[in-house]
């Protein structure tokens, strides 16, 4: 009977063991996360938006970069991506509020990540159009002369 | 014990008087009596010895088990609760680089970077409530809404031309949501916004989200006017059509 018992409590033991040992992984793991995993944003999403064009949608998605947030080197690029349509976005706005250093820093970035990004250059060239197009969206005439365009 | 014969001083054990060398029957039944205590202890050591040795591996195979549960319990918090560890552990981090971060975020926001701001202020964890930095407490509430209104706008508006949008309808509605949440806090706070160390840039921060409106939407400061002036119909329909226009037709 004893004998049982203890062969049963090594099975157990093993269980255990393997049990525990997984926890720590992922412990260990969740200790030393990194923000955009921590955020759920995943390099997958990133891509998705980017093959369907949502450039807006993956720069909003990368945002957390711009203060610091560091992220896997092989996806880097994808956020960076986002990073140069976010700062696109935002060098109108910074241009028409007179912020004239920031445009500057703005610009020094986008020619940096411009030369980072080159094998991006048709993602760069759509992200640029897009932000234009946006722009042009928004202000009725222009958006009517480009509806005019598009119909001729 | 005093030997009867000699008077010398005896121990209860001893056999024969050290003194006069006389046979001690007085002691013969301490003697014996020891003897049979030592007995019954040797035979009790030997029993416990032998259970012992039987059920060592028993007790060291239940030990392990309490370890390994204690362990699991340990190692499952932890896991569960990583993410309020690390928090707290960068909350104090960013207490103790206040000269440091204080100094990058006066940096973003002398810049007019509000987005940048949240994105760092997020990142480092910074404790908006507490000292030193609960200076920033209003400023980072009207930062939340200012930041999420870049995103939605952003998020609705750029998109390549040959794009597929996963919800339009989704993206007037975040738009709408998020630019009345902004203008509603600032109107809701007005009050402190005057009183705050910071107003200057939340000021500023109005002023971005109104040329952000006027840049990407289309709303100027007449169509400002106007569409905060509208009921909540005509702030979707026209963000509908700023947003969908002629696009409408393909949802």
């Amino acid at each position: 009977m004893k004998k049982v018992i203890f062969r049963i409590s090594i099975v157990v033991n093993l269980f255990l063991a393997i049990c525990f040992a997984g926890l720590c992984i992922k412990a260990v793991e969740a200790l030393h996360f990194e923000y955009i995993e921590q955020e759920t944003i995943l390099p997958d999403t990133l891509r998705k938006y980017l093959e369907r064009g949502n450039y807006g949608t993956v720069a909003a998605l990368s945002q957390p970069i711009r203060g610091g947030a560091e992220v896997s080197e092989k996806d880097a690029d994808y956020y960076k991506l986002g990073e140069y349509t976010d700062l696109l976005f935002l060098k109108e706005i910074f241009e028409k509020s007179e912020n004239a250093d920031t445009v500057q820093e703005c610009e020094n970035r986008l020619e940096k990540l411009k030369q980072e990004l080159s094998e991006y250059q048709d993602h760069l060239d759509r992200m640029e159009k897009s932000v234009e197009r946006s722009r042009k969206a928004g202000s009725r005439q222009e958006k009517e002369d480009m509806v005019e365009e598009q119909k001729k | 014990m005093k030997c009867i014969s000699c008077g010398g001083e005896i121990s209860l054990t001893d056999r024969v008087c050290p003194y006069c060398g006389r046979e001690l029957t007085e002691t013969a039944s301490h003697r014996s009596d020891l003897e049979k205590y030592r007995r019954k202890n040797e035979s009790i050591k030997s029993f416990l010895g032998r259970v012992l040795s039987e059920n060592v591996p028993m007790v060291v195979s239940s030990v392990i088990l309490a370890l390994l549960l204690i362990g699991i319990l340990v190692a499952g918090y932890i896991t569960e609760n990583a993410c309020h560890f690390r928090e707290d552990a960068m909350r104090k981090e960013s207490v103790k680089h206040y000269e440091e971060y204080s100094a990058k975020i006066r940096k973003y926001l002398d810049a007019g970077d509000y987005t940048g701001f949240a994105a760092f202020k997020e990142y480092h964890s910074i404790a908006e409530y507490e000292e030193p930095y609960e200076d920033l407490n209003l400023l980072w509430e009207i930062t939340k809404e200012y930041t999420s209104l870049v995103k939605k706008v952003e998020s609705s508006v750029v998109y390549a031309a040959d794009a597929k949008r996963y919800r339009p309808q989704g993206d007037v509605l975040d738009c709408y949501l998020a630019i009345n949440d902004f203008y509603q806090e600032l109107a809701y706070q007005s009050a402190e916004i005057e009183t705050d160390p910071y107003k200057d840039y939340i000021y500023d921060m109005k002023k971005k989200a109104d040329l952000m409106l006027e840049i990407y939407l289309g709303l100027d400061e007449k169509e400002r006017a106007a569409y905060f002036a509208g009921s909540e119909i005509d702030q979707k329909a026209y963000l509908e059509e700023v947003l969908i226009g002629d696009e409408k037709s393909d949802f």
